[in-house]
């Protein structure tokens, strides 16, 4: 935080299990209100709503504010190694566990859609734990990753460093359609 | 999103329970890896990793695009005049419940942080809570909102439409802490 001021955000705080449970729970519930926010600003911007779809944009911008206070208060948020780590480690399970479960209930219960939504997460996750690998290498020798910019399909996530592919390999969409970083 | 882009995204479809069930968990781990990926791209700039903190950020974004994706499939994402009631009955669940409740255990346990965290939260809450009524009043009648900025407190949530405070009313922030939308 750069301007001091009375209040600063909450810090880490180790004190109750009960506690800890909840504001993870909290954590949990303003990071999807955030998401669904998001998602809704979206929808009123296409039915020509454009002051609602900044409503929705700025009340995700708060949730997102409660996500991280709540984080804090949780020790969630480490120096940039210990992050790297826990964010390989996220993305690990995910690949390794979750979504190979999710994906063959999908199959089973035949639901399409389902698998879709789940076969853009998973292949995006792969990029991501390789690319965190690297980048957790770098960073343990004091090391930046390379200035390049990194590019996002707006589609189902796929995540390249460098220039987009003419056409993203998972879902097809145009490489124009990339959001640069 | 033009037609192009539309037309692979995942539709929404009816689920298995069992698949229901899968896609709200996976959709609950994306959006809060598109949280702490925000949080910690933070931590990499101020650590003097400003690449590492772009590369946080499009991930994070990536995982927001699973977060949509996993939501439309499941039929979350409606018209702006639902989306509204569905954001005033999360808003209510907090305001009403969730917060007053992990407010007295954190209370109980001496957890002091977490409290402060809670109340930051619970009162921005309220605050979107009467804005989401409102608007919800106005789509409902075909308007859109009146075109005005609206004010997010960095450190709090503290949501206002119109001008910013000069200190935040829930945290004493300065005005310059509040970001536009």
């Amino acid at each position: 935080m750069a301007e001091p001021f009375k209040n600063t955000p909450p810090a880490p705080e180790a004190k109750g299990d009960m506690t800890a449970q909840n504001i993870a729970a909290a954590f949990a519930g303003e990071s999807q209100a955030s998401q669904k926010y998001l998602a809704f600003a979206g929808v009123a911007d296409a039915e020509g709503y454009p002051n609602v779809a900044r409503l929705f944009r700025a009340v995700a911008y708060a949730e997102s504010t409660h996500a991280r206070n709540h984080l804090s208060v949780l020790g969630g948020i480490g120096t940039t190694a210990d992050n790297l780590k826990a964010a390989w480690g996220g993305e690990t399970f995910e690949i390794d566990e979750m979504y190979p479960a999710y994906n063959a209930v999908a199959k089973l219960q035949e639901n399409q859609s389902a698998q879709t939504s789940i076969r853009y997460a998973l292949k995006a996750e792969m990029d991501h734990q390789g690319i965190y690998d690297n980048t957790l290498k770098g960073v343990e020798g004091k090391a930046d990753l390379g200035a390049g910019a990194v590019r996002v399909c707006p589609i189902c996530g796929h995540t390249v460093i460098g220039d987009a592919p003419d056409e993203c390999p998972q879902c097809g969409t145009a490489g124009s359609y990339f959001k640069e970083f | 999103m033009d037609e192009a882009m539309e037309k692979r995204l995942p539709k929404t479809e009816d689920l298995g329970a069992m698949t229901e069930e899968s896609l709200k968990a996976a959709f609950a781990g994306e959006s809060q890896a598109a949280e702490k990926y925000l949080v910690w791209a933070g931590q990499a700039e101020d650590e003097g990793y400003p690449n590492v903190a772009t590369l946080f950020r499009a991930i994070s974004f990536a995982e927001t695009r699973h977060a949509r994706n996993h939501l439309r499939v499941m039929g979350g994402i409606g018209a702006t005049a639902d989306n509204l009631l569905a954001a005033f009955g999360g808003e209510s669940f907090e305001v009403d419940e969730m917060y007053p409740a992990y407010h007295a255990i954190a209370k109980e346990q001496g957890n002091n942080q977490a409290v402060r965290s809670i109340n930051y939260a619970l009162r921005s809450e309220v605050d979107h809570k009467g804005m989401y009524t409102d608007a919800r009043e106005q789509v409902l009648a075909g308007k859109d909102i009146a075109d005005q900025q609206v004010h997010v407190c960095l450190v709090c949530g503290h949501t206002i439409i119109g001008d910013a405070p000069d200190k935040c009313p829930y945290c004493a922030a300065p005005r310059d802490m509040y970001r536009t939308f």
